[in-house]
Parts: C-alpha cells; structure tokens; sequence
C-alpha cells in the first residue's frame, strides 16, 4: 500500500526526514513514534501530499505521491482519511456540515451524505449530535468528528497525527478502538503517537523515528 | 441538477448572507466602478449623437464666377442633381442671394442697393443624402464637383472634421481611462473578496485537505462573485439614472443643444445591459483572483 524509497525531507538547512526506507502492507495497522521533533508529523504531510519530499521516492497505492501534480493531489487525497492534531473543525458549520465536506467533493448525493453522516456518527457516538457547532462539543468529541469525517468516505488510508493528544485515558481508548473497528474493515492505519500505554494496551507494528531517521521498523 | 452544482450554488448563496458587510463593500466598489464608467459613455453617446445629427443636414454652398451664363449654370446644376450622393439642389441666382441675405442681414441691405445685386455670386446650394454625410465621403463629393470650375465651394464640414477627431480622441482616452479604471476595479474587489477568502480560510483549507479540486472550491466565489457583480450593475444602472435626470438633464436644458435641437439621452438598453455584464465579470474575475492566490500560497 506505501513504499517509501530513501524518502528525505529538509526545510533548509534542517533535515526533518532523512534517508528513510519503508513498506506498509494494505490493511495494516502502524504506530510512528518517537519524541517531538522526530519527524512522524512530516512523514504524515508527506503522505497526504501536504508537502513534498525533497528527495527519494514515495509510492502510495502504486502512485507516486511525490510527483503528482496540483490537479492531481486532490484524488489522492480522497483516497486518504486524515485525523488531524487540532481536529481542522470549521467553528461555524455543524458536526453534520463537516463530516459531510468529505463526501461532498466527491459530488455525493445529499440523501446519501445524509444517510452516511448518521452512520458514521453512530460509529463515533455522536448520534444526535448532528446539529451541533464544534464549538459546543468537548475535546473528545471534537476529535470524534475529525475521525468521522477522516472515515466517511471509508478511505483505503487513515493517517491520525497524536488522535489521542488532548483526551482523558477513557476517551483515548474509545478513539483507539474505533481506529481498530475502522482497520478491522480493511483500512490501512498509520497512528503518529508517543502514548506508550496506547501502544502497550493496542499492540500493533510501531516504527520509531529519531532525528528524523527510522530507527526501528 | 446534479447534487455537486446544487452544492455549489447552495454554499454559492449561502456566503453571500454570511459576509454581508463585505460584500456590501465589493457591491459598492463595482457600482462605483460601473457609475464612472456610464458616466463616460452617456457623454459619449450624447456627443456622438449630436455628431450624427450635424452629419444628417449636410449642405454645400458652390459659388460660380461672375461671368458664368446662368444656360452654364443650370447645366451644371442638373449634372450635379443626377449624382447619387445629391438629394436636392437649388439654384441661387445674385438677385436670390441678395433677398437672401438682406432678409437676414437687414443692415447690408443699402450696400447691395448701392453697387447692385451682381456684387453677389450665383450659387448652387446641395442637400446630400444622408449616407454620403461622412467627411470623407463629402470630402469625395466635393473633389468630384471641384471639375465644374467654381469660383469657391463652402462646405462646414472642417469644424465637424475637427470635432469629430476631437470626438475620437476623446474616444481613445476613455478607453484607456475606463480600462484602468476596470483593472483597478478588479484589484479592489480581489482584495476586498480576498478579506472573505481570508474570513474562510479554516474552511477552505479543510477543503483542500479532504480532496476539493480548485473547481469545487472556486466555483461558489464566481456565483458570489456574479451575484455581487449583478447587484453592483443594477446600484450602478439606479445611480446613472439618478445622475441623467439630476445633472445631464439640467445642462441639457441649460445648453439647449441650439445645433442639435435635440435634448440629451440615457443610455440605450443595450449598453445598460453590457455595463451589468461588465459588472458581474468584474465580481467573478476578482472572486477567482482572491481565491487563486490562496490556492497558490496554501500550496
């Protein structure tokens, strides 16, 4: 599903990624960890093509990601789910609005967005939380709506930069369990995390980054 | 309609509630814009008209010598009657000038009394045709008579001539003026629809992240963009109405148009139309010239 052939990334004189090489078979389910400034969140961006590799090669799904074009990118996006840190929720549109923004680039029908919507937040339970602005929602449900929209669209990749960071440890399992669910039907899981009692309780392969190299695959 | 162009067109609308102090601001910048550029066009189209009614009572004055035999004359003038470019010709004989301008000129009258009414030259007076009235056409018309030996051909036309290039001059200037003043609209209303942009740049980039093409982002702006175009068109066309019966009536009145007899007019229906056209490709190319640059930079 990802091949990555001495992927490096620098932004000027520092190296944030560095000679890494890797394959992460479809249906997979992969923590990166490592301390803060190791690179996991860059090899994510590299991944959803919110940046560009500075040299070596990165192959996702066969393509490769690094040479595809403005026009193009947004294609493989659609194929990608991301949880993202800060959740990227828009503060004036409803939990339905923004869940519903994945399916609608795809051109869905609105009674089909609707059905999948209600589906997926029963999958999050956030059932009946439709109507609701993010910003009447708790942190652990914020990040319940970042992992309903990253899924709606049941992409072959998810990719969850610290989906756990800013929950309770009851919250953070809940999280976790429904990335397994979402793995279990076949999606390739990439986790960026340094919770090692998530790992511990989650057991799954973990590929540790230092200095932006991996050191353990 | 597909469920992605009610998309479009439902968050299309919908924005246009949401950012209502600026769009307020972009209507504004667009009807400004629009009202200048009428404003110049009604001149335009007033001169011009004047113009063409000038060119419509086109005459030409031909003045024999002294000695001409007036069996000459009438000859020539019946050669000239069967040119197609002549509607009328009338003969003037000296003792015709002479009433002629003494009911006019009462006071010359004892002058002519005193050296005679043959002081006065015979002449032809031409009526031309309304589609030989162009200064070149006339120029040609007058070349072609030249051959007939007059002693002088008067024609007004060298002031129309001069006005009329006065006319194109003026023309040219309003096109370079009114395109600058659209370029500029266009930077006003991108910078203004870049603070709305900018307003919704969580959203947009959200949009980007979960697979939105440029189109599927853009095309909301252009319908906003056409709507705020529209609104500035229809402001501009209230505000050009407002301005002909405030102002151009007045000096219409005030100036009579005693060459013209014609009073001053607003511009035709066409023209309106093309102005709110401008106007909505003014808001559409601002909206994609705000959007287009956030797209670039977020990449």
């Amino acid at each position: 599903m990802i091949r990555l052939y001495h992927l490096g990334k620098s932004y000027g004189s520092h190296d944030a990624l560095v000679d890494v090489n890797l394959h992460i078979p479809k249906g997979d389910f992969v923590y990166i960890t490592g301390p803060s400034g190791a690179g996991k969140t860059t090899l994510l961006k590299l991944l959803y093509g919110a940046e560009h590799p500075t040299s070596g090669k990165l192959l996702v799904g066969g393509i490769d990601a690094s040479k595809l074009s403005d026009r193009q990118l947004p294609h493989l996006r659609r194929n990608i789910g991301v949880v993202f840190q800060d959740f990227k929720l828009i503060p004036n549109r409803t939990v339905a609005d923004n869940v519903g923004l994945a399916l609608e680039v795809l051109g869905m029908d609105r009674n089909d967005i609707s059905r999948r919507i209600r589906a997926v937040l029963n999958t999050v339970g956030l059932r009946g939380r439709e109507n609701s602005l993010p910003t009447d929602l708790s942190g652990g449900e914020q990040q319940r709506v970042a992992v309903a929209r990253a899924i709606v669209n049941d992409p072959a990749i998810l990719l969850a930069d610290e989906p756990t960071g800013n929950l309770d440890g009851a919250m953070a399992v809940e999280v976790m369990e429904i990335l397994l669910a979402v793995n279990l039907r076949g999606t390739t899981v990439m986790v960026a995390t340094h919770d090692t009692g998530l790992m511990n309780r989650f057991p799954n392969r973990k590929l540790r980054f230092e200095n932006g190299r991996l050191v353990k695959s | 309609m597909n469920s992605t162009t009610e998309h479009l067109i439902r968050r299309g609308l919908r924005s246009c509630w949401e950012n209502l102090s600026l769009n307020a601001m972009v209507v504004s910048v667009i009807g400004a814009a629009l009202i200048l550029a009428g404003t110049y066009l009604q001149v335009i189209h007033n001169l011009d008209k004047v113009m063409t009614s000038w060119d419509r009572d086109v005459h030409i004055s031909a003045y024999f010598y002294g000695n001409d035999p007036s069996e000459h004359q009438f000859s020539i003038m019946d050669e000239i009657a069967a040119m197609p470019a002549v509607e009328e010709v009338l003969h003037l004989s000296e003792e015709d000038a002479a009433v002629f301008l003494t009911e006019r000129l009462p006071d010359v009258a004892p002058i002519i009394e005193e050296f005679g009414a043959e002081v006065l030259p015979a002449s032809l007076e031409i009526t031309l045709r309304p589609e030989y009235t162009r200064p070149e056409l006339i120029q040609e018309f007058v070349d072609e008579i030249t051959r007939h030996d007059f002693e002088e051909i008067d024609y007004g036309q060298e002031w129309v001539r001069k006005f009329e290039s006065f006319l194109s001059m003026l023309q040219a200037l309003g096109t370079v003026i009114g395109s600058l003043i659209m370029i500029a609209s266009v930077f006003l209303v991108a910078n203004t629809m870049h603070l709305v942009v900018y307003a919704r740049r969580p959203e947009l980039e959200t949009m980007k992240l979960v697979g939105a093409t440029f189109g599927f982002v853009v095309t909301p702006f252009l319908i906003e963009g056409a709507i705020l175009g529209l609104l500035g068109g229809i402001v501009a066309t209230c505000g050009l109405i407002a301005i002909h019966s405030l102002l151009f009536a007045r000096v219409g009145e005030y100036l009579n148009l005693a060459m013209s007899n014609e009073s001053l007019v607003f511009l035709p229906a066409s023209w309106v139309t093309l102005l709110v056209l401008v106007g909505v490709i003014l808001g559409m190319a601002g909206c994609y010239k705000a959007v287009n640059k956030f797209w670039k930079a977020a990449s």
